[in-house]
């Protein structure tokens, strides 16, 4: 079926079967490498991304629930040439080892933070917990988010540059 | 390990005018490369490069999976360069033997060796290219080397005042000849050794632009995926080709060695494709046990063999006779899978009658071996490109997916991407296998007089050799690869080195005993199995240590004190025991409902000791804190000492909650991370890694936080419920 959605601001028009998970025609039709193939069931977080700003698994997201969607990568996440603070506090951190899992870390710690700018640490860790890590970078993702809580973030438009 | 610098290093002038200094090893290079020199190119077998415009180029030998190689390496060549590790442009090595790891003769990433084999060499390559450099400026200014100095990629005058760049020497400094008498920088002028530091690969990681093997794009790329066979070892008896490539996007659907390939040009379609392939096996040759006839076939062995002796000394069977109390356990541990978050996959392009392959692989040469057994191509014709692993554990040291992939471009002549699918990653994994321990110790008095370990089951090489043998004989010719693995076999322990994978840590069984027999009783079952994270320390360290432990609670002593006293003679070990202990505050009592453990395991060269806190709540284990110390002599980069230390025990600790493979008649009955489960972030207890201060020389540090934590666990639930668990994986209602 022919279809658009916008991605990373970019409106995109395709023809793909509607049932194709929305991670393969990001990776394969739109040339987003930095989302992750995982598992295929939606049970290690790699392939996450945001959907009309709701963290989703692409994996198992068909693409023809994101028509018409605004869909967020990795790649998306810079604003400007500035990368999000939680990708700066992830190599401040030093967290990837592998690195496999970190572009779907990144973006669940991203909708968590445009929702609950201030977490708790139970908060930062209900939100992470759907994210496997093979290499077990945990405590590192943990002190990252924890590091940019409460912080700017350049995601968010509007709040970009704003002291909270 | 001493080097004559002569014999290793070779140093080249780049056309362009840059200085290319190519390392090999001891051990390495008995043979040609098989390379020309080219002319104005990166030469391949070229370590370390400098441009006349400043960039430095670094042959990464040694494959990064999250260990930390790329950023680890890159350090021990800035240090003695004079050069920031972020100045520096590492690329992944391709085949050659000048890149093969020394320990092992084949170009494999493994064994926690990458750190301690390249110590030396890498220091003294990139020492030596600063005295050349060095050499050069005071040619040029007419003064004594001895007084001019290097720092930040510059040659400082004895003037204090003027410098040069080193783009602007290396033309001349191509022409001087590598001295014998380069000193390493000692350790107090160590700029970035021993330092915490950020990993240089943490931005391309953090941005999604790192490329793993499953990002590789090709112009007119395909995608394959492969149906294995339910039973390991069956065989495609019929299939119904004409229903699935009437399939949308299908272009090619025929048998390979291990199953049926589909190509179409889109993963999803191949993968609806595969939804409606119907594959008819023949199981005539298939595995076909469950896994408790596993356990029932290695005790049957164990009664009826016992075993090869690894390790004896002084006189095991007369002390048992002294012995007045005899105490005896038997342990055992499942097939595990090594579930790295990225599937295997590899592309292939068969074109000109070559291979190009690109992969994550953990043993590049190993991957040019498989890709020319399945095609009628040679070794020399194919070219592997590695990438960013995105997670290795032993599982991509075999090549069973670069040989699929190999096989499928072979036949459909255009670039192709074959895909594992989670659940075929797990259910077509070689697996850590299931091993089973027979222990018995004897005590005069409150002394231990003897010390007995029987370990049953399979040894890694026998599925290993298949295609490593030929790896280290790439020029002989393909037919006789099979009979090179078979004499890989035979020769292993004689001309070859021996396979220790049953024994290791068992063997090195550190306590003092005046008594002690170790014994191997070699079975197979079939089960395919290998090599991965920690390998045996893995099992032996469970056995050894639980079994540790329940002899100090037999002899009413507190379990850390009963080893300390049996570490006369072992300092380093003692040192580690004592400082986690300490880190766990050992000596004050534990909170309400909340066990202690301790375990202390060497492996790979390095001492850790652990103590573990955990509890049960609602049915659940909960494990909160995890002490541990580690030695492992010199530290490179301590920040990535700890994230390994730390991720070994994440690692170990899924083992001991969730890891098992079982099988059912034949088949795997796991299959995604629902039912084969990892620890997620909200099971993380609190760890702390205290790290020994080391001038000895650097060991490993991706697989020793693995096996000790395994039985402090098991020793920490003991201490709580008095119940012990001797098979894995543990249970909260043992």
């Amino acid at each position: 079926m022919a279809l658009s959605l916008t991605v990373n601001g970019e409106q995109r028009s395709l023809d793909i079967e509607g049932d194709t998970p929305l991670l393969w025609v990001l990776r394969d039709e739109l040339g987003l490498k930095g989302t992750k193939f995982g598992c295929g069931a939606g049970l290690c977080g790699a392939c996450t991304v945001h959907l009309n700003g709701q963290p989703v698994r692409s994996c198992s997201t068909p693409v023809e629930f994101a028509v018409g969607g605004e869909v967020t990568t990795i790649e998306g996440l810079a604003e400007d040439g500035q990368l999000h603070a939680l990708q700066k506090a992830w190599i401040a951190k030093g967290v990837p080892q592998c690195g496999y899992c970190q572009s779907g870390q990144i973006m669940s710690a991203a909708h968590l933070l445009a929702t609950n700018p201030a977490p708790t640490r139970n908060d930062i860790v209900a939100a992470m917990t759907g994210n496997l890590c093979r290499c077990g970078t945990y405590s590192r993702i943990i002190a990252a988010v924890e590091s940019v809580a409460g912080g700017p973030l350049a995601y968010d438009a509007s709040a970009a540059g704003e002291e909270r | 390990m001493a080097i004559n610098r002569r014999d290793f290093l070779k140093v080249s002038a780049g056309t362009s005018g840059s200085l290319m200094l190519s390392l090999s090893l001891p051990g390495c290079s008995g043979m040609p490369t098989g390379y020309t020199q080219e002319t104005g190119e990166w030469k391949p077998d070229v370590w370390l490069e400098v441009t006349n415009t400043d960039e430095i180029h670094f042959t990464l030998a040694r494959v990064e999976m999250g260990q930390g190689t790329y950023t680890g390496l890159t350090t021990l060549i800035a240090e003695e360069l004079e050069v920031d590790p972020e100045a520096i442009t590492p690329k992944f090595a391709p085949v050659a033997p000048e890149y093969r790891n020394p320990l092992y003769k084949l170009q494999l990433t493994g064994g926690s060796t990458s750190i301690s084999t390249s110590w030396e060499p890498l220091r003294t390559a990139g020492a030596s290219a600063r005295q050349m450099l060095i050499m050069a400026a005071a040619r040029i200014w007419q003064v004594d080397s001895a007084d001019c100095s290097a720092a930040q990629g510059r040659v400082l005058h004895p003037n204090g005042r003027d410098s040069l760049r080193y783009g602007q020497l290396v033309e001349l400094a191509a022409k001087e000849s590598i001295s014998d008498d380069v000193a390493l920088k000692p350790a107090s002028e160590w700029k970035y050794i021993g330092k915490q530091r950020g990993r240089l690969d943490a931005r391309a990681k953090s941005t999604g632009t790192a490329v793993y093997g499953i990002d590789v794009e090709l112009p007119g790329m395909v995608y394959s995926v492969v149906t294995r066979p339910p039973r390991y070892g069956a065989r495609v008896k019929a299939f119904n080709e004409s229903d699935v490539s009437a399939m949308p996007g299908v272009l090619d659907v025929f048998e390979i060695q291990r199953g049926v390939a589909i190509v179409a040009d889109k993963y999803w379609r191949a993968r609806k494709a595969q939804d409606a392939l119907k594959v008819e096996w023949d199981n005539e040759e298939a595995l076909s046990l469950s896994t408790h006839e596993v356990f029932a076939s290695y005790r049957k062995a164990g009664d009826e063999d016992r075993g090869e002796s690894e390790r004896s000394e002084g006189d095991y069977e007369d002390s048992l006779e002294k012995a007045e109390r005899v105490f005896e356990a038997e342990y055992s541990q499942p097939y595990l899978a090594h579930s790295t978050l990225e599937p295997m996959n590899a592309t292939v392009w068969y074109r000109d009658n070559s291979i190009e392959v690109w992969a994550p692989t953990q043993a590049p040469d190993l991957g040019r071996i498989a890709a020319a057994r399945v095609t009628d191509l040679s070794p020399s014709d194919v070219t592997i490109n590695t990438t960013f692993l995105g997670g290795g554990f032993g599982r991509r040291l075999t090549q069973d997916y670069v040989e699929e992939a190999a096989a499928v471009a072979y036949r459909i002549k255009k670039p192709v991407k074959l895909i594992w699918s989670r659940e075929e990653d797990t259910q077509h994994d070689l697996y850590r296998p299931a091993m089973l321990h027979r222990m018995q110790a004897g005590f005069e008095g409150s002394k231990l007089i003897g010390w007995h370990h029987q370990i049953v089951g399979p040894q890694l090489l026998d599925w290993y050799v298949r295609n490593a043998a030929p790896a280290q004989y790439p020029w002989a010719p393909k037919f006789m690869y099979d009979t090179l693995g078979k004499v890989g076999l035979l020769a292993e322990g004689i001309a070859t080195p021996k396979d220790m994978s049953a024994i290791e840590g068992a063997i090195e069984y550190p306590y003092n005993v005046d008594n002690i027999d170790v014994r191997h009783t070699h079975t197979d079952p079939g089960v395919p199995v290998t090599f991965w994270r920690s390998v045996g320390y893995s099992h032996n360290g469970f056995a050894v240590e639980t079994f540790m432990d329940e002899l100090a609670h037999e002899t009413g002593e507190d379990p850390y004190q009963f080893r300390r006293k049996l570490l006369a003679g072992q300092p380093r070990h003692l040192e580690v025991l004592d400082r986690a202990a300490r880190l766990a505050n050992w000596d004050t009592p534990v909170a309400q409902g909340r066990g202690r453990g301790i375990a202390l395991f060497k492996s790979f060269g390095t001492f850790v000791a652990q103590v573990v806190e955990a509890g049960v709540e609602n049915g659940v284990i909960k494990v909160y804190k995890v002490a541990c110390a580690v030695d492992c002599g010199q530290v490179v980069n301590p920040r990535i000492v700890e994230d390994q230390i730390e991720g070994g025990i994440v690692f170990g600790l899924t083992a001991a909650l969730y890891g098992e493979i079982t099988y059912e008649d034949g088949q795997v009955q796991q299959s995604n991370f629902h039912d084969y489960q990892l620890l997620r972030q909200y099971e993380l207890p609190e760890v702390t890694v205290d790290i020994v201060q080391s001038t000895e020389a650097p060991t490993g540090v991706g697989e020793p936080g693995v096996p000790p934590v395994i039985p402090a666990l098991g020793n920490a639930l003991f201490a709580l419920t008095g119940k012990r668990q001797r098979s894995l994986p543990l249970k909260a209602d043992a």
